[in-house]
């Protein structure tokens, strides 16, 4: 990544693949590149070498406009720090990519994927009128409400309490299960990481092991 | 105190970055009312100090159309020295082939003129000298302009009336000239008075002023002198004038000038005041944490406040200090660009006035505009800390409703000390009362508009285009720049739109309210046995039609209703009608378009005792009506007339028209000439100017359109000057502007990251946000336009009483450059937005 203080390596020469409808977490230390996967991954950011590929297309050739449509139609995200838009209702946090898709029925969706994790009565409120729990429900709402084939999901228990963190990775799981979205999940909690299909251990900007919790369990 | 001043040291440590727009916009605001005012008062102390110059004397007294007789004559030469002028509208007719005849403003003086003061000629030489007969031709100097219209050189030869004049040298400058500088048509020639009586343009009734001053002796008192003239002259209609009279209208419109352009100048400085409070919460919401931490140390409210304000006061300090400093040094900038517009020459010095009311303005605007949110920040809960640095901050300066009835008794008296500071040093009280209504008034339109504009935004309910839906949604949106640009940007705009409509609707009154079918010419002072022949060359011209002629002579009120006019208290409205000789004429049938609104006009063959028809303004301001009677001397004789009938006269039309209108049988037989006009068209003009100068070098020919043209370039001057201060009160607009969108760019940088994740492409983000700014620039054009023309529309109507019309170009003008504004600036930020990479925001913190 070029940066004021000239380039960085954040990751050297990571290899990846996860297929579809796997759940993997990814986990490392601070500092490990973690955040910058996703964000590549998510078309966020631009690998300067090698190649990465999202529900079948290569991100390589991609201007900044094809990836956010590519963003738009195959990938959800749920960020650690929310990232909703404070001056807009849930209802209308939840709409955006809809809007942005054009869908006639945005509003209706919206609605129906707020009720869904359970903010039916919440749908006018503000994030500051929300708990932190419920921004993050609403963050997930948003994330799933354009079916991606994607989902990506930055620490997303991190600014929440052990209880709320727990209903919200469940919703996120149930969900990902019930529409059979690809998830990777970035976290510090190996609790978490457990439930996952996947491990994926990342240090220094490799992957340094790989792993299936149920062939452990199984061992 | 001093805890507080160390607390506040500490603070301003970490530089001025956020204040520049704070003192920018007080600068600018205070910078305008000092120059201003430093300007208006340079002239003022030149005017005072060239008193007798201006005036040409100790005493000035002047006469319409008769000379002072033999007696007045002697008497006037005991009280000192005396010298006499003729000043008239004259056509001096070069001698030469492809001369042009033009009227010029003729200045016949005596020997002894200027009393004070010096006449400057070009390339030196004296006036005397000049003007002396030089082998049997008088000598004449004129203004330049003089030279290019009759396109004739020096030395050249030119005839005034029947005398001939060589044209010797220009005017540098004429010390008493500022007396002409609003009303005069044509440039300057200057003879001597003994050339002006070879010429026989002075005949009984022509229209001469006569121009007498008086140089006292040593320690006279020119009040004393004033008093003895008007003692022993009572009821010759003199106006006679003392020193402390002297430019008396360079005052007059200085005076006016100067109270337009300082409350446009104050206009802009309220419009900052918004950039003030915009800066100061934007500032307040960043110490937020600060002051919490400094709550849960112990730090009691009064310190806090008292340490923010003292920050605050000494950076407005400083920026009323640029602001003066400014103020001042542009009129020494401007200097020798304006001396040519201005007929005296201005006194520029550092003067304290100027600057001690600029600096209480900002003073006072700085306070009450910073005040609201130093209150807020004052109350700042210190639990603060303990919640998430996510909490929108929701509260604008204008949100007040958080403050006790002690902060709101505080916010009233500096805001009622402003409005008194604003009267008390309006040079019209009253014009500075209804500046206060109106401020008043549009700070609390803006907010409610705003309030109306977001209302209908939430209503307008989801229309199909995303876009639109979304950039109508940002318009409402909790913590939208909604009410916050439509009042920065929409005060400058109104000042804008109110200015610019009050100078239409004048310049309007000038060119466009002149009637398609208006006289193409006016003709003054056509001697009775000239009529005849002249009315014959008129119609031998093609193009024209017949001359439309009245006998004029001169009469001037001495009694009303048997009432002498110097007993009577008459309203300043109508003193002209009474001060010195008007015009009267007389007629056997009313005048043509004449509207009688009371009363009856005589019979066209009517020959019984005199009757008048009167103009019905001026009966109505002398409380009388038709049956009363009405004395005129008309050549020194008392004229008895009783009121046949009232004509409401509409002066626009250009048509002849009299106060007086007698009916025949007494004043057919004095003698009198004739003014006319007659309408053309415009090819038969030239030819019409032409036979008519060629033929009666005598009458003095006003072009109607040459008239429109120097009315209009004088308002086009005082326009440049209103024009640059209004664009201050845009800059001032432009700055808060700016501020608002700068204080909502973090917000719109998130918002465009978290749009991108969202799959949103830069087009079409760019386009939510250009709907947005366009939305929000109309609504504030719109909002601007209203409040704007209604200020005008009150002017122009309620404190001016001229017609009104509404200018759409001025509408279609504002509302476009509100939208590019608000377009320009918002998207500026957008685009900054747009390039953002999203990592650094989204990153866990």
């Amino acid at each position: 990544m070029a940066s004021d203080a000239g380039t960085v390596n954040i990751l050297r020469g990571v290899s990846l693949d996860v297929a579809a409808g796997e759940i993997a977490a990814v986990v490392g230390p601070s500092g490990a590149g973690k955040s910058s996967l996703m964000m590549i991954v998510g078309a966020l950011e631009r690998a300067t070498s090698g190649r990465v590929e999202v529900a079948g297309r290569d991100l390589g050739p991609l201007d900044d406009d094809a990836r956010a449509r590519l963003r738009r139609d195959n990938v959800g995200i749920v960020f650690q720090g929310f990232h909703l838009i404070p001056t807009m209702t849930a209802l209308e946090n939840v709409a955006l990519p809809l809007e942005f898709a054009g869908r006639a029925d945005a509003f209706d969706t919206a609605r129906t994927a707020l009720e869904r994790v359970g903010l039916g009565p919440r749908l006018g409120h503000y994030p500051a009128q929300l708990s932190g729990g419920e921004q993050q429900r609403v963050a997930v709402a948003r994330a799933f409400v354009g079916r991606p084939k994607l989902l990506l999901a930055d620490e997303p228990t991190g600014n929440l309490d052990g209880a709320t963190g727990k209903q919200v990775m469940d919703l996120l799981f149930d969900l990902a299960r019930a529409e059979g979205a690809t998830l990777i999940l970035i976290t510090h909690d190996m609790a978490l990481a457990g439930r996952c299909d996947r491990i994926v251990h990342v240090a220094d900007g490799l992957v340094v092991s790989d792993e299936r919790p149920q062939a452990l369990a199984a061992q | 105190m001093n805890l507080a001043l160390r607390l506040a040291r500490r603070e301003m440590r970490s530089g001025l970055g956020g204040f520049r727009l704070f003192i920018a916009c007080l600068a600018v605001g205070v910078g305008a009312i000092a120059a201003i005012l430093s300007f208006s008062r340079a002239v003022e102390e030149g005017v005072r100090a060239d008193s007798r110059e201006i005036l040409g004397g100790d005493v000035s007294i002047s006469v319409l159309y008769r000379e002072a007789t033999p007696d007045q004559m002697a008497f006037l030469n005991r009280q000192g020295t005396l010298t006499r002028w003729v000043d008239s509208r004259a056509m001096a007719h070069p001698v030469k082939e492809g001369g042009h005849p033009t009227l010029v403003q003729l200045k016949a003086v005596e020997g002894a003129y200027p009393l004070y003061g010096k006449m400057e000629l070009r390339g030196g030489g004296s006036l005397a000298e000049a003007l002396a007969k030089r082998d049997g031709v008088w000598g004449a100097v004129v203004e330049e302009a003089a030279l290019k219209r009759m396109n004739i050189a020096l030395g050249d030869l030119v005839k005034v009336g029947e005398a001939t004049v060589q044209v010797r040298a220009l005017i540098a400058r004429e010390p008493d000239s500022g007396l002409n500088a609003f009303a005069s048509l044509g440039p300057r020639l200057m003879m001597s008075f003994d050339a002006l009586e070879e010429s026989a343009l002075v005949q009984p009734g022509s229209l001469l002023s006569w121009q007498y001053r008086l140089r006292l002796p040593p320690g006279a008192s020119d009040t004393a002198a004033v008093e003895a003239i008007r003692e022993h002259y009572p009821r010759e209609g003199w106006r006679v004038q003392s020193l402390a009279d002297a430019g008396g209208g360079i005052r007059f419109w200085l005076d006016r000038l100067t109270q337009f352009l300082g409350l446009i100048g104050l206009s802009s400085l309220l419009v900052g005041g918004v950039g003030v409070g915009n800066s100061v919460s934007s500032f307040l919401a960043t110490r937020q944490r600060t002051i919490a931490t400094m709550k849960c140390l112990g730090a009691p409210e009064r310190l806090i406040f008292t340490t923010y304000l003292l920050q605050l006061g000494a950076l407005a300090l400083l920026g009323i200090a640029i602001g003066v400093a400014v103020g001042v040094a542009l009129p020494f900038v401007a200097q020798t660009a304006i001396a040519d517009l201005l007929p005296v020459r201005a006194r520029i010095a550092l003067y304290l006035r100027p600057i001690l009311v600029a600096a209480g303005f900002g003073v006072l605007v700085a306070l009450l505009f910073a005040l609201v949110p130093l209150m807020q920040a004052r109350v700042v809960p210190a639990a603060t800390l303990m919640r998430g640095a996510v909490v929108p901050q929701r509260t604008r300066w204008w949100r007040w409703q958080r403050l006790g009835w002690r902060d709101a008794a505080v916010l009233a008296v500096v805001a009622m000390a402003l409005a008194a500071f604003t009267v008390f040093t309006a040079v019209e009280r009253r014009i500075g009362a209804w500046f206060v209504l109106g401020s008043v008034a549009a700070f609390l339109a803006f907010p409610a508009l705003a309030q109306g504009v977001m209302l209908a935004a939430a209503r307008a309910g989801k229309p199909r285009f995303a876009a639109l839906r979304l950039a109508l949604a940002n318009l409402h949106r909790p913590g939208a720049p909604t009410p916050v640009v439509m009042l920065s940007l929409g005060l400058g705009l109104t000042v804008l739109v109110a200015t610019a409509l009050i100078q239409g609707n004048l310049r309007d009154q000038i060119t466009s309210r002149i009637p398609k079918d208006a006289p193409a010419f006016f003709f003054v002072d056509i001697q009775s046995n000239q009529i005849d022949a002249f009315e014959k060359a008129i119609a031998a011209v093609p193009g024209a039609d017949a001359l439309d002629k009245v006998p004029s002579l001169r009469g001037r009120i001495v009694k009303i209703g048997g009432t002498p006019v110097g007993e009577m208290i008459v309203p300043s409205n109508a003193r002209w009608a009474i001060d010195g000789d008007r015009g009267v004429t007389y007629a056997s049938t009313p005048p043509e378009g004449a509207q009688i609104v009371a009363g009856q006009w005589w019979p066209p063959d009517y020959r019984g005792p005199q009757l008048v028809s009167f103009d019905e303004g001026l009966a109505e301001a002398f409380h009388i009506g038709v049956g009363d009677t009405i004395t005129v001397n008309v050549l020194g004789r008392d004229v008895d007339a009783r009121i046949a009938s009232l004509r409401r006269i509409v002066w626009q039309t250009l048509a002849l028209n009299f106060v007086f209108v007698f009916s025949p049988g007494t004043l057919d037989k004095a003698p009198h000439t004739y003014l006319a006009t007659v309408k053309a068209t415009p090819a038969a003009e030239d030819e019409i100017f032409k036979v008519i100068t060629d033929r009666f070098p005598n009458v003095t020919v006003v072009r109607i359109r040459d008239a429109i043209q120097t009315a209009s370039d004088v308002l086009g001057n005082i326009e440049l000057a209103t024009r640059a201060i209004g664009l201050l009160s845009i800059l001032a607009g432009v700055l808060v502007l700016a501020g608002a969108m700068l204080a909502t760019q973090r917000r719109r940088v998130h918002e465009a990251v978290v749009m991108k994740v969202l799959g949103a492409t830069r087009a079409r983000i760019a386009g939510i946000f250009a709907w947005e700014f366009a939305a929000l620039g109309l609504a504030t054009a719109l909002a601007a336009i209203g409040v704007g023309t209604l200020a005008a529309w009150l002017v122009v109507r309620r404190l001016m009483h001229l017609e009104w019309t509404f200018l759409p170009g001025v509408a279609i003008a504002v509302a476009l450059g509100a939208m590019a504004l608000t377009l320009a600036f918002g998207l500026a930020g957008t685009l900054a937005a747009l390039r953002q990479r999203p990592l650094a925001l989204l990153r866990n913190e």
